[in-house]
């Protein structure tokens, strides 16, 4: 059972967003999508889908070409974290949270107590259920982002797609989001892939990482064979240096950036103690 | 904090579906009041003579002589008056919850896409031609209605950027161009006979009603009720956006289309027969949000009633608070536009303004 991406080329007004992506995610994977402003990390996500339709190649979920679906069908496979927060009716959380069954529900349906109660599962499970009566535009970004991902567990616990799901949290929020989504990848077997803009959240959490330059793939694989200070360079265009710290936990670091600051920092030093 | 309503996630879930004690309510509020406005008017009709009628009109017997003027008064005047300002306040009301959820936009209203400045112009060329006939000015102002909001879709498809606020301004071209017109025939028009006739157009009213327009506002109304209320839940995911509702399978411009069609047919029909009633589709979706909160599934039947219920009470206020009775669209405006403003200061900070 896997998300296979076939060859897949994406254009907008003549320029080639994606050009020849083929790439293959299995069940209860968390994969990582890297790459630099503009590369096209959003416009795969949406191709996966079906917000967009791919130009040309295909793309297969768990056997099915996407291609051939209808939006309602692909929905009920493959759901969505959005990047864009735009301030909407003040919905309670759980009345956010259960649209996920949207696609499940017939065209004169209203989401009944069995949907409800499914919703609250959801919030349940990402330990948030204290949010479910509180007001959507009033709760913190953290927060919405994990109702999100409640609302894409509900709609389909096969395939989240997340758009830079750390975006705007902060330190610690951030790593309460990417764990919950690991979680889910642990627990329910969750296939997840998330666009990502921090290489060392992408170390320390994915499994697999395609990383994306001027829409192609310049290299992918296993998580730890992949990312290199050499591969992680050549994606954002500056020299970099994998550091190992305790626990077999690597970060990566901008080499000559750092090096410059550093030094002038510890210059600053050590002028302190000869006033 | 095991009590706090807000955190208390069990009854998160049972009290969605509590809203339907508030359904009740209104809907027997509406029928006390359908019956009570029966009675309101310049000639007491007491509930006795009300059943008297009641079962002449449906079983055929026979009225007292005395009572005949009063039974034509009842039959041909204040009941279809009564049944036409519940429909009509439906009708406005819903459109304007519809216009506000598609556009997420609190200060949308059905006059937005320039259905009413349409259906107004086109109302007062029907009474400017010769001829005067009301089926004329009905037409007319229902055909240039709908053109008004061909008009403005036209203009939005055309541009087909950032549609949810090209719809908007395009409502505004197309309201602009037909006040323009309406304009000129108001100058054009004969000062001692038509022009009165156009003013007393435009200040909405109930009273021209006749059983001929009621077969024509029941089932085009009732229909639209009736489509909007059993896709009531589709706006719920149409207001987080076209990007969100498309991931979650829907298509949002079909969903676009219908309920636009649907409202401003509504509209139309409501407007061809008693003029601009304004406020109605600003403020009772408002109300109804505040009573009930902004889901859809709740919130559309109670705006539904509610819509009933206020001109209902409008109109009786309108038939009794003078000798001479009030055009009901300033009785509208008059309470509508506190209200709003009441329902704007209570609902600050809730995310939504």
């Amino acid at each position: 059972m896997t998300l296979e991406c076939r060859s897949v080329s994406f254009s907008y007004n003549g320029r080639n967003v994606l050009k020849n992506i083929s790439f293959q995610v299995g069940k209860g994977i968390f994969c990582a999508i890297l790459g630099r402003n503009g590369s096209g990390k959003t416009t795969l996500l949406h191709c996966l889908n079906g917000i967009l339709k791919p130009a040309g190649g295909h793309i297969l979920v768990d056997g099915l070409d996407l291609g051939r679906m209808p939006q309602t069908q692909i929905a009920r496979h493959v759901s969505m974290v959005p990047q864009e927060h735009t301030d909407i009716f003040p919905f309670s959380v759980i009345d956010f949270v259960v649209m996920g069954r949207t696609p499940f529900l017939k065209m004169t349906r209203s989401p009944g107590p069995t949907e409800y109660r499914m919703a609250l599962d959801a919030l349940k499970t990402l330990n948030a259920d204290y949010l479910a009566r509180r007001n959507y535009n009033q709760i913190s970004g953290g927060e919405r982002q994990i109702a999100l991902l409640a609302r894409a567990l509900l709609q389909s616990s096969s395939t989240i797609l997340l758009d830079e799901p750390t975006n705007h949290l902060d330190f610690k929020n951030q790593y309460r989001m990417l764990s919950r989504m690991k979680g889910l990848c642990r627990d329910h077997n969750t296939r997840i892939i998330a666009s990502m803009h921090d290489p060392n959240l992408a170390m320390m959490f994915s499994d697999q990482v395609v990383m994306l330059k001027h829409g192609r793939i310049i290299a992918q694989g296993k998580t730890d064979a992949v990312m290199t200070g050499a591969s992680v360079g050549e994606l954002y265009d500056t020299s970099t240096q994998k550091m190992g710290l305790q626990n077999s936990v690597n970060i990566f670091l901008p080499a000559d950036i750092v090096r410059e600051n550093t030094v002038s920092k510890n210059k600053d030093c050590c002028r302190e103690p000869n006033r | 904090m095991k009590n706090d309503p807000v955190s208390d996630p069990k009854s998160a879930v049972s009290s969605v579906h509590d809203m339907r004690y508030m359904t009740v309510i209104l809907t027997i509020l509406l029928a006390g009041l359908f019956f009570v406005s029966l009675m309101v008017g310049r000639l007491d009709i007491g509930w006795k003579e009300i059943r008297t009628f009641v079962c002449a009109s449906l079983f055929g017997t026979p009225v007292a002589p005395e009572l005949s003027s009063k039974a034509l008064v009842f039959t041909l005047i204040r009941f279809p008056r009564c049944l036409l300002a519940v429909f009509v306040g439906m009708g406005l009301s819903i459109s304007g919850a519809v216009y506000q959820g598609l556009f997420r936009n609190p200060l949308v209203s059905p006059d937005i896409l320039g259905v009413s400045a349409g259906c107004t112009f086109g109302a007062a060329l029907g009474l400017i031609l010769p001829g005067n006939s009301f089926m004329i000015v009905r037409i007319l102002s229902f055909a240039f209605g709908l053109t008004a909001v061909c008009l403005a879709v036209g203009i939005a498809r055309m541009i087909a950027v950032r549609p949810i606020l090209v719809l908007v301004l395009a409502g505004l071209v197309a309201t602009s161009v037909f006040s323009a017109l309406l304009m000129v025939l108001k100058y054009m028009a004969d000062p001692y006979n038509d022009l009165p006739a156009i003013v007393f157009w435009i200040m909405g009213s109930l009273n021209r009603v006749e059983w001929n327009d009621l077969y024509i506002i029941m089932p085009v109304v009732g229909a639209g009720l009736f489509l909007i209320h059993v896709l009531r839940y589709r706006l719920n995911v149409l207001s987080l956006g076209d990007l969100q509702a498309r991931s979650l399978g829907m298509n949002p411009t079909l969903y676009r289309v219908i309920f636009i069609m649907i409202s401003s047919l509504m509209v139309a029909v409501t407007v061809s027969t008693c003029g601009q009633v304004c406020w109605i589709g600003l403020v009772i979706p408002h109300i109804a949000r505040t009573l009930v909160g902004p889901n859809h599934s709740n919130m559309i039947p109670v705006t539904m009633l509610l819509g009933g219920i206020f001109l209902l009470a409008a109109d009786m206020l309108a038939r009794s608070i003078t000798a001479a009775e009030l055009p009901v669209s300033i009785i509208t405006a008059l309470t509508g536009a506190p209200l709003f403003v009441y329902l704007l200061y209570k609902n600050r900070g809730s995310g939504w303004i």
